[in-house]
C-alpha cells in the first residue's frame, strides 16, 4: 500500500537506501539454526546456574565435568561468563591458542580430554573482557545484547563434534538465568546451586520460579559451601545458619565447604581425581544423580 | 527499522537512546531537514525481546548517527592490534580465520602467532594448524 502525503507519494521502506534490517526474523532465525545445526551432535546440554554470584557455579561445573569425565562421558564446557571468564583458569588455560579447523573453531582441550571454551585462554585474567562501548548509550542496556550475540557466535562457530556433556557455566542474576533459559535451544537442562545462606536460597528460589514459564527443564539443585570438614574432629560443620527458604527441586547433593578445593581452583584444577577432597568426592555423589535425573527425564 | 520524516520526506538519523527506568529504552531520532524529534519508547519486554536476538539492523560502519539502537547487537571487543612483523600467513590459513568470531578473531590470530614463533614457524600454513589443532583441540 502506498501512503499519500498531500499529494506526492511518501517514500516507502526500500527507498530509503541501506539494509535497515528488514530481515531480523530471517537473521534470527539462521541464527538459531547455526546454532542447532553446530549442537547437533551433543546428546546433554546442562547449564550450570544460580542467579547468585559467588556460590560456586563455576567450581561445580568443572568438578561436574571431571566427574562425568571420569564416568567415560566425552565432556566439554562453555563459559557463558563473559565478564568474569574464569573457566580457562580452572582449566589450566590461560594462555591456550584458539584453532581454526576447516569446520569451524576446535574445542579447546585440557590434557584430560575436557573441552573448555572460556574467553580468558585469550585474555589475561588481570584484564577484564571488554566490549568496546555502543555510542550514545547506556552500556547496561547494550551488555545483554552483546551477550547474547557473543554467544550465539561460540555455539555456531564451535566445531563440537559429537559430545555426551555440554556444561553451560552461567554468569550471575536471575534474570540473567532465565535470559539464557530463553536463548539456549529447547532440551538445554538446569542446575542451579545455592550456598546454605537465606539470602542465596531465596535468589535461586527466584530462578527457580522464573525458570519455570520457560521450556527449559531443571534437574535439581547443588547446595554448596554446606557446613565445612573440620580436619580436627572429622565432621562436617555448619557455615551458615540455616534457612527456612524451601526450594521446589530435587537436591542433587551437598558439596561441603573445602579449602583446599579454594586453593586448587585458584591454582587451576588437577588433571586427576582425587578422593582425598571432601568437595571432590561430594561432586561426584551430584554427578550420580545428575546422571539418574537425566534418565528419568527420558 | 527505519524513520521517516513525513513532511520532509528524508530519514531520520539517531540522536541517542536512553534507558530512563529498568528494561525501557528511549530512542531518539532527528530529521536532519527540519530537526524535528521523535522518541521511539520501548517497554521492558520489546526491549529485551530484541536484545536476545542478537541480530544486525541497519548498515554497521563507522558512522553510529546512522545506525539503528538495536546495532547494539554487533559485538566488538577491544583486542590486540593487527600484528605487523612476526610469522606471514598463506591465504589458505587464512581463510581459515574466517571460521573465528570477528569479536575474537585478532586475539586468536596473535595467540596462534605466538604459537607458531614459539615452534620456531616463519609461516603459518594449514599443515601449522592441523599440528596445532591436534596438540590444543578436542
Ligand atoms: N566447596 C567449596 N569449597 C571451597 N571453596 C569453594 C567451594 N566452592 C567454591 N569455592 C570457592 O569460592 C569462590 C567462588 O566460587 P566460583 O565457583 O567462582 O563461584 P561462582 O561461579 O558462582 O561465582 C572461588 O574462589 C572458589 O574456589
Ligand atoms: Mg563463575
Ligand atoms: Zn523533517
Amino acid at each position: 500500500m502506498i501512503l499519500e502525503r498531500s499529494g506526492s507519494i511518501m517514500k516507502s521502506y526500500f527507498d530509503i537506501e541501506g539494509d535497515g534490517g528488514s530481515d531480523v526474523i530471517a537473521q534470527v532465525e539462521a541464527q538459531q539454526e547455526a546454532v542447532r545445526e553446530a549442537l547437533s551432535g551433543v546428546r546433554n546440554l546442562v547449564a550450570v546456574g544460580s542467579g547468585k554470584g559467588g556460590v560456586g557455579k563455576s567450581t561445580v561445573t568443572m568438578g561436574l565435568a571431571q566427574a562425568l569425565k571420569g564416568r567415560g562421558a566425552s565432556v566439554a564446557i562453555l563459559d557463558a561468563d563473559f565478564n568474569g571468564p574464569c573457566q580457562a583458569h580452572l582449566a589450566g588455560l590461560d594462555a591456550h591458542p584458539w584453532i581454526p579447523s576447516p569446520q569451524g573453531l576446535a574445542v579447546p582441550r585440557r590434557q584430560d580430554g575436557i573441552g573448555v571454551v572460556s574467553m580468558g585462554s585469550l585474555v589475561p585474567a588481570s584484564q577484564p573482557v571488554s566490549f568496546s562501548t555502543v555510542s550514545h548509550g547506556d552500556e547496561h542496556v547494550w551488555r545483554s545484547t552483546k551477550e547474547f550475540a557473543v554467544l550465539g557466535q561460540l555455539l555456531s562457530s564451535m566445531a563440537w563434534g559429537s559430545l555426551d556433556f555440554l556444561l553451560f557455566d552461567l554468569p550471575p542474576g536471575a534474570e540473567r538465568t532465565v535470559q539464557y533459559a530463553d536463548f539456549l535451544p529447547s532440551g538445554v537442562s538446569f542446575v542451579l546451586v545455592t550456598v546454605p545462606s537465606d539470602i542465596s536460597r531465596s535468589v535461586v528460589a527466584r530462578s527457580v520460579s522464573a525458570l519455570a514459564g520457560t521450556s527449559a527443564q531443571m534437574l535439581g539443585y547443588v547446595e554448596n559451601m554446606a557446613g565445612y570438614f573440620c580436619r580436627d574432629c572429622g565432621e562436617i560443620k555448619p557455615l551458615f545458619p540455616s534457612s527456612g527458604t524451601k526450594l521446589d527441586l530435587p537436591l542433587l547433593g551437598r558439596v561441603p565447604f573445602d579449602p583446599e578445593l579454594a586453593s586448587l581452583c585458584d591454582s587451576g584444577w588437577p588433571e586427576r581425581r582425587d578422593e582425598a577432597h571432601k568437595a571432590v568426592e561430594a561432586i561426584h555423589v551430584v554427578a550420580e544423580n545428575l546422571l539418574q535425573a537425566l534418565e528419568a527425564q527420558e | 527499522m527505519k524513520f521517516l520524516c513525513v513532511s520532509c520526506d528524508e530519514p531520520m538519523k539517531l540522536e541517542k537512546t536512553e534507558s530512563p527506568q529498568q528494561g525501557t529504552l528511549s530512542a531518539m531520532f532527528e530529521c536532519p531537514e527540519c530537526f524535528t524529534q521523535i522518541a521511539m519508547l520501548t517497554n521492558p519486554s520489546e526491549t529485551q525481546m530484541v536484545q536476545s536476538l542478537g541480530v544486525k539492523i541497519g548498515p554497521g560502519g563507522a558512522d553510529s548517527a546512522a545506525k539503528c539502537p538495536f546495532s547494539g547487537a554487533l559485538p566488538q571487543m577491544e583486542g590486540a592490534a593487527p600484528s605487523e612483523e612476526g610469522p606471514r600467513w598463506t591465504r589458505e590459513a587464512l581463510s581459515r580465520l574466517e571460521n573465528i568470531p570477528d569479536f575474537v578473531r585478532p586475539m586468536a590470530k596473535q595467540g596462534i602467532e605466538h604459537y607458531a614463533e614459539s615452534q620456531g614457524c616463519p609461516i603459518i600454513n594449514e599443515a601449522v594448524l592441523e599440528e596445532a589443532r591436534g596438540k590444543f583441540g578436542m
